[in-house]
């Protein structure tokens, strides 16, 4: 195995062009597909081969509970092994599998109270609470069971053809199930913290796919944009000082709208091999391919071996 | 109210035990609401067929006033309950708490628009005035500032 365990661990880096791109250069839902896809397999590799160095660098350590057949010499002679390495993945194989169990029970955690909290409201689709306090959310549900939940805060900041893009960006959401790429890929940026830009991305490729759609439903990309425009400005929170020249970039709302305000993005499976965006997915594509063969390579090389070395 | 024992565990075997709190505070609420005028809480019990203990719903009232969904006033020695909102503003009241309860609620729930930063703003009103779309916007903006 030697090399090849260790190359799902930066291999995640192969993709972050791709994340850099796809925002401008790949329709919404090809982009988010695409990445999300990528950050799965990059994040799976990568914890495979976090636990197969774990288990070779502890096997040798004193109250291990793996096979004591593991630690004998011949075995050590055929993998390669180090003790500091072995303990390092240990902690980092504990680190992530801690911070991917506290997402998804935070997931559980807060469907499981907006479903409380919405009891004894009639079952239609959309909720609309009596709230100042202006908000939109979806709060996704087995089946046909997902809600949207806006405030009457919400609604009162908008005109109602403004409003119909409020509703068809959200059932967008719903459609699309945007909230199991957005878990995907939360869960692999906690599994390897280099797919973090892919996550960052991902959140961003799913607004704007629920955004084309609602731009797509309504038959109006510009007010698409200002509803988008004017649902932020109304939700704002008390503005935060900003330090003048330290944030180059402006947020996601303003590049939403900027996008919509635009021409609509044309649907292309794949962009041309010879162009940036084109060498980027096929790098981020090549990435995972190398990342899944190599993790394969290494698993059944250590599985040949320890059980060889195993006494049944 | 029949409903309510469908809702919950679906076992035939445990009636109003078995209701969750959220559940209940809902069904007291509806009952309320049918009531056609404040009524004490004896009222609200047999409406929802005399299975829960009357202390219970004198609790669950109680709670309902906390949130503000109902108001009472003296009748005699004892209180009589109005409706003060609907289902809907009890919802809206536990989904705030929901809200409030988690910071990073981004993670789990799709928002329509992310917070915007102060510098965002200013972008934003460029944007749409360069396009010619800001209907209704820049009054608005005006209005804000007063």
């Amino acid at each position: 195995m030697g090399v090849f365990v260790f190359l799902p661990l930066v291999l995640p880096l192969t993709a972050w062009p791709i994340a850099r791109l796809a925002e401008h250069r790949l329709h919404p839902r090809v982009a988010t597909r695409l990445l999300s896809a990528v950050a799965a397999v990059l994040g799976l590799c990568s914890s495979l081969c976090l636990a197969l160095l774990a288990i070779v660098g502890t096997a040798q350590l004193p109250g291990n509970p793996l096979p004591d057949a593991w630690a004998d010499p011949e075995v050590r002679a055929a993998v390669p092994h180090d003790e500091v390495i072995g303990k390092a993945a240990v902690a980092a194989l504990a680190a992530a599998a801690a911070s991917c169990a506290a997402l998804l029970l935070r997931h559980v955690r807060v469907r499981r109270r907006t479903a409380r909290a919405l009891r004894g409201l009639p079952g239609a689709q959309v909720a609309v609470l009596p709230d100042e306090l202006p908000y939109a959310h979806t709060l996704p549900g087995r089946g046909r069971a997902g809600r949207v939940l806006v405030s009457t805060g919400m609604l009162a900041g908008l005109t109602s053809g403004e409003r119909r893009v409020l509703f068809a960006h959200e059932r967008a959401h719903l459609a699309g199930r945007h909230h199991r790429h957005l878990l995907l890929a939360g869960l692999a940026a906690r599994a390897n913290p280099f797919l973090r830009p892919l996550r960052t991305a991902v959140a961003y490729t799913v607004e704007r796919w629920a955004d084309e759609e609602a731009a797509r439903a309504v038959g109006d990309r510009r007010i698409t944009a200002r509803a988008v425009a004017k649902a932020a400005l109304v939700s704002r929170p008390t503005p935060a000082p900003v330090l003048a020249g330290l944030a180059a970039e402006p947020g996601p709302v303003p590049r939403r709208v900027a996008a919509l305000l635009g021409p609509a993005p044309a649907v292309r499976a794949w962009p041309p091999l010879f162009t940036t965006v084109g060498m980027a997915v096929w790098t981020a594509a090549a990435g995972a391919v190398v990342s899944a063969m190599s993790s394969a390579n290494s698993a059944v090389t250590m599985f040949l071996i320890l059980r060889a070395a195993t006494p049944l | 109210m029949r409903d309510g024992q469908r809702d919950g565990s679906g076992e035939p075997g445990g009636p109003a035990r078995r209701r969750g709190q959220g559940e209940l505070e809902a069904q007291v609420l509806s009952a309320l609401r049918a009531a056609p005028e404040p009524v004490p809480a004896g009222w609200v019990r047999e409406r929802l067929g005399g299975t829960l203990a009357y202390t219970t719903v004198i609790t669950i009232l109680t709670r309902l006033r906390a949130k503000g969904v109902v108001t009472r006033q003296r009748a005699g020695r004892s209180f009589a309950w109005t409706a003060a909102s609907d289902e809907a503003g009890l919802a809206a009241h536990r989904m705030r708490r929901v809200l409030d309860a988690e910071a990073d609620r981004e993670a789990v729930l799709t928002s329509f628009v992310s917070s915007l930063p102060a510098r965002d703003e200013e972008l934003l009103r460029r944007l749409l005035r360069e396009a010619g779309a800001d209907g209704g916007l820049g009054e608005e903006s005006e209005g804000r500032g007063r």
